[in-house]
Order: structure tokens, then sequence, then C-alpha cells
């Protein structure tokens, strides 16, 4: 592949991940250019705090260690903040060198018995996986906290990234009309997040924590139980009825037929515009968010061309789930460019990041960006995109340019 | 190696290796330098030899700020250099070579890893065996203008020294992608060169093509447009192997250097630019016989924090200042040679200041607009300025066309312009009538306190938000007052200033406010008192300790200084601290 459509690097996933957590703090180990990128691009997606605090690692260092300076700066820092765990976000480029993180973290600890440090090597370790940078950062939290007695009944809801700390609510309120006890994973703050270890059961709602909860088991001793992720309509539902079972929970059950029976005409009206209307879309390494949304366009009759950005297990399930279910296409071999992949395959419209977009909005074809179709969780959003859909790909407006390009631009737009 | 006692020590010693700032605003490095130089010409492609984290974020934030270009990777991972990189950028480099249409020149960046692992990049080159390669390795360390100059004198590799020279024919040097409003200053600077019969033969590099780059020893001269930044070293180069002088004496900010820039330049073409000039200085005194009642009736003051356009930073002020006649109450600057010549007209500059020093600045001198990135403008709104104008990166979400230059006769203009419309339609918006405002609430009268309390909240008050605040204050004191059927009192003074103040101001607005509560029993806490936070007990004796009427305000105040603080719990000494700050303490 001649470049890289992510959305970011993973340390940036971490970086933002992270910073979205109060009472956390990360600490970006790495050069100039990685602290500035990554504070630009962090600011787009969390509540931007201007701290960003980094090493910058200059050229002496990566000749003579940068050890002592990351110790200072970890001093420094809970000098001034207070914080209750720093995260060492290490870069490629310490690990390139072969810091000593560990034993940093041992000498700070020791002298600052009431900080908790952690560090993730990110980076290159995650070739191509932006949302790796998210799950490891929830695996160095998760390595900290304590397990604690667990609630009869209770459930824990583990997703990505600070954006999935709203948007449990979009499904999670048919579970606590069911009566059920649920602990969310991630929360606004520290505090609320360490009560993930009380949940007997946590159910995964996306395929992003794979690791996280991996973690969770082996700490908290947690039973895991990956449903599927619960977006599109009949994701949602098969979501819920599978914790009901699990939790044998008649009331959940009802609730969900309540909620199929209201939704219906809805539904068949959406299915039956994507009848009349069909559309072929094509959905390109979203940050994990490709799995949700094609659920979604898959579930109203839209064909779908999946190209997934991760591997793991929960992942693997997922993309089974799919062909099985919609016939999903799973696009896994190297290829140059986005621009090349539709030329193969010509979806009416494509999911994408910024590059992505940038290359095939040239030729005037429908893009959608990811970032915006976050938290694609639950019946509400999934109703909302199905009925909006064909106006939202703005036909005609590409059609008035791709007219004017051709009338007065010349030979180089023919 | 460092003994245990030695490292004991420097582990310590937190001023010695690194200061390390903890509201950094980081800067653009060398790498960005040379990638955005390279991106810069149309038809190239440019390879980041790197790994993909550092692509993805090169290619996201360059593409977020210009239009579309070409950017392909090695995405390379932990395996890839551990073994050596080369054949991964052999195969990149052969495929890009082979795209369609092929590409009239291959730039390739190191990024910092290949710095480090020292890959052979240009024996890779050499194997391939394409002579449209030009290779770039960035210092890790180095600055924005440091790499952008290294790009621009390999560059100078692919020149042709031969082809022939064109008369009256100039080349640009400095404007590369993401230099704020590139775009827009060289589309103006070109046209006022066009209005004298001056053609720009290259743009080094922005929205050129790789053949205008080849002719760029075409030129008779070379200007440097950017002299505070970089490019002079590549011009002095230049005029070494190809004999094309150069000028970078002025920066075309501001009406008067951009004359003096293009007599300049007249003058060695030995070209009449009289009456051209006459065109514009007609045009343009219309616009400044209209806009000068405004500084001087409003005795206009601004903020520059313009630390990545070390340019910008001298043209504007100088611009600003003898020009326009405004006061300059702070300018940030990146280097010390930009900052000397700021001198001229301002005498508060600072060099490369971290976040919280321009902050404190912009609340001391309360300027009437500040002008700097995106970090400024997110300070600004926060402290509740409202003029600001974007003159520096980053700029997110910030669309940049050729339609707004801040150089040339009609970035003058244009400077005027939305300076003028910030300052004069908020000031017009903030401090007039409401929409649906009685039209009279009657003389209400005042208590002598409150009237002296109203006083002195005014006078600490940052001098452009006076204005607004204090009619606000007073209109909201008015319609207690009408309510309550009595004067305006020291309690509905207390009232306002905590319901309708900046947060920020509350601290300093505290001590005039409670100045006027001597000798009062402590009271019981307000009934309506919301604590955020955690607060130890002996932090809520204190506060017990306060005027009720104040207490709010104190609660307000002290979390807000503990969550910047970062502190997790309110004790007594949190409290304490807080007052020291705001000038309340024993000291």
């Amino acid at each position: 592949m001649l470049k890289s459509y992510e959305h970011c690097c993973s340390s940036m996933q971490a970086l933002a991940t992270l910073g979205k957590v109060e009472g956390i703090i990360p600490l970006l180990h790495g050069p100039q250019p990685c602290a500035y990128q990554l504070q630009i691009g962090t600011m787009t997606c969390r509540p931007s705090r201007l701290l960003t605090a980094g090493t910058l690692i200059k050229k002496s260092e990566v000749v003579f260690g940068g050890e002592e300076n990351l110790k200072n700066q970890l001093i420094n820092m809970y000098r001034q903040y207070k914080p209750k765990i720093i995260v060492i976000i290490n870069t490629c480029l310490p690990q390139l060198i072969g810091e000593d993180i560990k034993g940093v973290i041992t000498e700070v600890e020791l002298e600052l018995p009431d900080l908790k440090v952690t560090y993730i090597d990110s980076g290159f370790n995650f070739p191509k996986c932006m949302p790796l940078g998210n799950d490891v950062a929830w695996v160095s939290i998760v390595r900290l906290l304590e397990k604690q007695e667990k609630v009869k009944g209770s459930i824990g809801l583990v997703g990505r990234s600070g954006q999935d700390a709203g948007a449990f609510t979009s499904f999670d309120t048919f579970l606590k009309r069911a009566g059920i006890t649920v602990f969310p994973f991630p929360a606004p703050h520290l505090s609320e997040m360490e009560k993930i270890a009380r949940a007997e059961i946590i159910f995964p709602v996306h395929v992003v924590p794979y690791l996280t909860c991996k973690e969770m088991s082996e700490r908290f001793g947690s039973r895991v139980e990956y449903i599927e992720i619960p977006a599109g309509v009949q994701g949602t539902s098969n979501f819920l009825r599978g914790v009901a079972d699990i939790l044998k929970n008649q009331k959940l059950h009802d609730l969900v037929d309540q909620q199929e029976q209201e939704m219906r005409p809805r539904i068949e009206a959406i299915k039956e515009r994507f009848a009349k209307k069909p559309v072929k879309v094509m959905f390109a390494f979203g940050p994990a968010s490709e799995f949700g949304l094609s659920k979604i366009m898959a579930d109203f009759g839209a064909e779908v061309i999946m190209i997934p950005s991760m591997k793991n297990k929960f992942a693997q399930q997922e993309k089974e789930l799919q062909k099985k279910r919609y016939n999903v296409t799973i696009i896994e071999e190297d290829f140059d460019t986005l621009e090349d992949l539709y030329d193969q395959y010509r979806p009416d419209a494509v999911f994408c990041e910024t590059q992505g977009r940038v290359e095939l909005t040239t030729r005037l074809i429908p893009t959608f960006c990811n970032m915006t179709y976050l938290t694609a969780y639950g019946y509400d959003f999934a109703l909302d995109m199905g009925e909006k859909f064909h106006e939202s790909m703005k036909l005609d407006v590409l059609s008035s340019w791709r007219e004017v390009v051709q009338r007065y631009g010349g030979d180089q737009y023919a | 190696m460092l003994n245990s006692d030695n490292k004991s020590k420097k582990a310590r010693d937190l001023s010695g290796a690194r200061e390390l700032k903890m509201k950094e605003i980081h800067k653009p490095s060398a790498f960005e330098g040379a990638l955005w130089t390279a991106l810069g010409m149309k038809d190239a492609r440019v390879i980041y030899h790197a790994p993909p984290g550092c692509y993805i974020s090169q290619h996201m934030d360059a593409l977020m700020h210009e239009y579309p270009f070409e950017l392909y990777t090695t995405s390379l991972s932990y395996a890839n250099v551990m073994q050596g990189a080369e054949s991964q950028l052999e195969e990149v480099l052969r495929k890009t070579l082979a795209r369609k249409p092929k590409p009239k020149l291959v730039v390739i960046v190191t990024s910092p890893v290949v710095e480090i692992t020292g890959d052979d990049v240009e024996g890779v080159v050499e194997k391939v065996g394409d002579k449209n390669c030009v290779v770039i390795r960035p210092p890790i360390g180095g600055s924005l203008h440091e790499g952008r100059e290294k790009a621009l004198i390999n560059l100078i590799s692919i020149m042709d020294p031969a082809v022939k020279k064109l008369d009256k024919t100039v080349n640009f040097i400095g404007p590369t992608l993401d230099t704020f409003n590139w775009r827009a200053d060289v589309f103006e600077l070109k046209r006022m060169l066009a209005a004298i019969g001056i053609k720009v033969n290259a743009v080094l590099t922005g929205g050129s093509r790789v053949a205008d780059i080849i002719n760029t020893p075409r030129a008779s001269l070379n200007l440097c447009i950017y002299p505070y930044d970089c490019g002079i070293e590549t011009a002095k180069i230049m005029q070494t192997e190809f004999g094309i002088p150069y000028l970078a004496g002025h920066v075309p900010i501001g009406f008067k250097e951009s004359a003096a820039w293009l007599v300049e330049i007249a003058d060695f073409f030995k070209v009449d630019a009289r009456e051209y000039l006459k065109e514009e200085t007609e045009m343009i005194f219309e616009l400044i016989q209209s806009f000068m009642v405004l500084p001087i009736t409003f005795e206009c003051s601004a903020a520059l924090s313009l630390d990545n356009n070390d340019t910008y930073a001298v043209g504007i002020s100088q611009f600003l200042k003898k020009e326009l006649g405004m006061e300059l109450s702070m300018v940030a600057v990146g280097s010390a040679a930009a900052g000397e010549k700021v001198k001229e007209v301002c005498s508060n500059v600072l060099v490369e200041p971290t976040i919280d020093e321009k902050k404190e600045q912009f609340i001391e001198k309360g300027p009437m607009m500040i002008m700097g990135n995106f970090y400024d403008l997110k300070i600004a709104k926060e402290l509740g300025f409202n003029n600001f104008l974007f003159a520096d990166i980053p700029t997110l979400g910030y669309i940049a066309t050729e339609a707004s230059p801040f150089m040339g006769f009609q970035g003058a203009r244009n400077l005027i312009q939305q300076t003028g419309n910030q300052i004069y339609i908020n000031f017009l918006i903030e401090t007039k009538g409401g929409m649906d405002e009685a039209i009279s609430l009657g003389e209400i009268p005042w208590d002598l306190d409150a009237r002296e309390a109203f006083v002195k909240v005014a006078s600490m008050i940052p001098h452009f938000i006076k204005a607004t605040a204090m009619r606000k204050l007073q209109k909201k004191a008015e319609e207690i007052a009408v309510k309550n059927g009595t004067g305006i009192t020291m309690d509905i003074i207390r009232t306002v200033t905590e319901q309708y103040t900046p947060t920020r101001f509350k601290s300093k607005f505290l001590s005039v406010l409670q100045g006027g509560q001597d000798g009062e029993q402590p009271g019981e806490f307000s009934t309506e008192l919301t604590f955020t936070m955690e607060w130890d007990a002996p932090a809520r004796e204190l506060m017990e300790k306060i005027p009720q009427e104040v207490q709010a305000m104190a609660v307000a105040g002290t979390e807000e200084f503990a969550r910047e603080k970062g502190y997790k719990k309110i004790t007594a000494g949190v409290v304490n601290e807080f007052k020291e700050e705001a000038g309340m303490g024993n000291k």
C-alpha cells in the first residue's frame, strides 16, 4: 500500500483515549514532530485540553539515552498536577533506542510512593491499526485497578475511547429498565471506570477492546461474552437478546419485542427506499467504526464492501457474522490507493478518512467521513442513518460540479 | 555513566536537563518543514519514509489546511526497522515511479526513526536508477524553518543551470504548504508585479510544477518573501551557482513596505512603477481616511501571537503600529532576530513564550484584538476576548484561499477590513442597546459604597471588554434594584459581579467586594452554594469565614483554581494558595 487510510497514529489514539479521563495524565515520550502532530490531532478528537506533556527527545538523548529526562518529567508532572496515574506513551523512537522505561518507573515510584506510573508501547508496534492505541491504553489502566467484590447480576459494558462514554445510553436504557445493574467502561472519571471490576459478566460492545477484556478477565476474574456490536436494528436487538438469554431476563426480551413492534413501519419504509434505489457502499478503514456502520447499511438492503481496520478475535467473529448474515464482501488483500480499489469495485458511496475523501472527491464520488460516525450504537442512529442516506450522498451537488468542470474546465477534466 | 550520587542529585534538580513547560504548545519541526516544502510541487510525488503513524499524522495535518496533494509512505513496522528498511523503500519507490501519470519528480523525506537507523536511502535511489529523485533528511531537533531551508537547498540539485535567462522575471523563495496564507499572498504579489510588467518565473515551492523548479535559473532576480523565516540560505547558493541576485530587505506587509518592496524590484529592472503606485495609493487612501477614525477614536490595541511566522510578526507589527496607529500590547515571535526588529514598534516582545505566559499577557494588557493561531483563539475565547484574527499556524478548521492576503496592497486592505470589522462591529454589538430592552429604567439611585465598588471592579477589567462588562453589570444591577424597589446597593453589586463577569477575573473582584464587609460576622453557608469538587472540613471552615454574599464566588473561584492546578481535592492549603494568588493572602 502506498498510503495509509487510518485516522491517526496508535500513539495519538492512546493520547486521545487517556486524555479524556479525569485523574489520568498521559506523558508523550517522543521527539518534537510526534508532540506537535499528536497535540494538533488530539485537539480535534477529545475534550481539548491544552495540556499535552511531552519529553521532546533530542538527538543527544538518542545517543546518550533519555531516561533521566523522562524521570524528571514524571516527577515534575506529579508535583504540578497530582494525578492518580501517569501513563507514559512510549513512541517509536525510544522503543527503537531501547530505553529502560520499566527501570525509570521503578525509580520514580520509589521516590513518589503515592503515584502510579504505567506505560504503553504504541507507534510502529501497531502499524496499520490505530484502534489498537485505544485498546492498549485501556489495558494500561486496567493493570492498575484493584479487584473488587462482584455485584450479583451486574454486567459491564466495555467500549472504545471517550466518545463511547456517552454513547451507551442509546441501548443501555433497555438494560436498566429491565432491572440490570450496568457498569460502563469507559466513563468520564477514573473513579467510575474502576467499578468495572465489580461486574460479573463483561459484554464488549465493540470489536476494539479485545485486549482490555482479556486483561479484565485475568485480573478481575470476570466472565467475558462477545455477542456482537449493538449497531443496526438487527445488531442492537441481537445484542440485547443475547444479554437477556445469558442473564435469563424475560423483561429485557419483552422490552425489545415492544421496541421492534414500534419501529416496524419506519424500518419497512427505509427498506422499500433501498429496494427502489439500490446502493453499493464501501467502508474503508474506519477507526473500527466500519464494523458497526456496515451492519446498519446491510440491514436495510445495501450491498456492502468492507476493508476492516482490525484483526483481533472479536473482529474475526464480527466479520464472519456479517459475511453469513448479510453477504458482506470483506477485502483484506493489499492495495496501493483507495482510488485503485474504487475503480475495481465501483461503489456508489465510500465511507473513509480525510486522505481517502480527498482522493475520491477529486473525482466527484460521494464520500462520508468515518470520524463523524463514531457512535453508531442503537436503534435511533440506525433509523436516522437509513432515512437520510440517499439525500446525504448529495448526488445533485456532485453532478452540478461535474457539469461545471466538464463545460468550462477544458481538457484536464475530460 | 553517572554514579549513584550524581544521578540522585540530578533527578531532583528539575531546572537542569529540560525545563518542562506543562502547558507547552508544541511547535512544528524540521520534518514538517521538509514535507510541506516538498508537497508544494503539484506534480511531484513525495514518499515519507516513516512508520504509518508519522505518515498519517503528517498527511492528515497538511490535508486539513491545504488543497489536495499526493503523499506516499513506506509504512515501516518495528520489524522493518529492525531488519533494515531499504527493501521496503525500494518497493515503494518502484511502485511510485510506475504510477500513471509518471511522477515528474519523487522526493523522499526521511522520518526521525530512519534518521536513527541511518538507512542507506541514497543507495536505494541509486539502485533503482531513476534520476528524478531527491532525498531530504531533516535533522532531529531541527526547527520548522531549518527543515524548509534544507528542502529548498536540496531542490537546487534538480535546477537546470543551462536554461536561457528571461528578462523581467523573478522567483519567490519561501512559500510552502502550511505557511499561513501563502496562497493568497503569492496571488497578490504576483498581481502587483504583473501590474508593472514583471512575471513570476517560479515559486519555491508552493503551487509550482516540477518543470518550474527545473527552470528556476531562468529568472533574473530571487525574492525572499519570508526573510525572517527561510529562503536566504537558498538564495545565496543560487547566487553563487546561477548568478541570480536576491532581495530580502523588505517584508511586503502594509502599504508602505509593499510599495517599498515593489519600488526596489522596479528599480532593479529599471521599470517605472509610479503610475501603478499612484493608482494604488489613491485607492488605499480612501479606505484609510475612513478607517483612521477607528484607531484614533477607540485607541485600538492588538496582541500578536505569531511565533511560527516571524516574517508576519515583523510585517504586521510594523503595519499596525506605524500605518494604523494601533498600540501593540504584546508580540510573540519565534526567534531573537525577529524579536529585535519588532522591538522598534513594541516594548513587550516575547520570544517563544509558553501558553501560560501569553495568557498572562492577554489578561494583563487586555488588547482589543488578538492575532494568532488555534491555541491562541482557544485561550482568547476562554478569557472573553471576542476580537480575533487567524494569522499563524496551526489553524484547525480554518479555510484559506487566494481571496484574503496579508501581503501586498490587497493584503493591507484586507488587514484593515478584517481588523476594523472585528473591532468595530463587536464594539457596536456588545455595547449598544439590546433588541428587546426597555427604553428606560428611570433614574436609579446608587449607595455610595456600591458606586465605589463598581468603579474599583471597572478598573480591574481589561480595557476592551470593560465597556461591555460594565454596561452589562450596570444594566443587571438596575433591573434588580427596580424589581426590589430599592436603590443599587452593595449586595446587588456583589450579586451581579458574581453572576455576570468572566470567572477568570472573579478572584480580583473578591478583594474589592470583601473589603466592603469588614467587621461582619462569619455567616452560614448560602443554601444555594454548590460544591462540584471534594472539599475537606478545614477548607469548608475557611469558606464559612467569608461573608455569605460572596461565598458562592469564593467556592467557584477556588474550584476553578484547583482544577487549573490539577488538584483533585480542596484542602485548606489550596484555599490559602488561591487567596495568595488573588492578592488576599497574608504575605
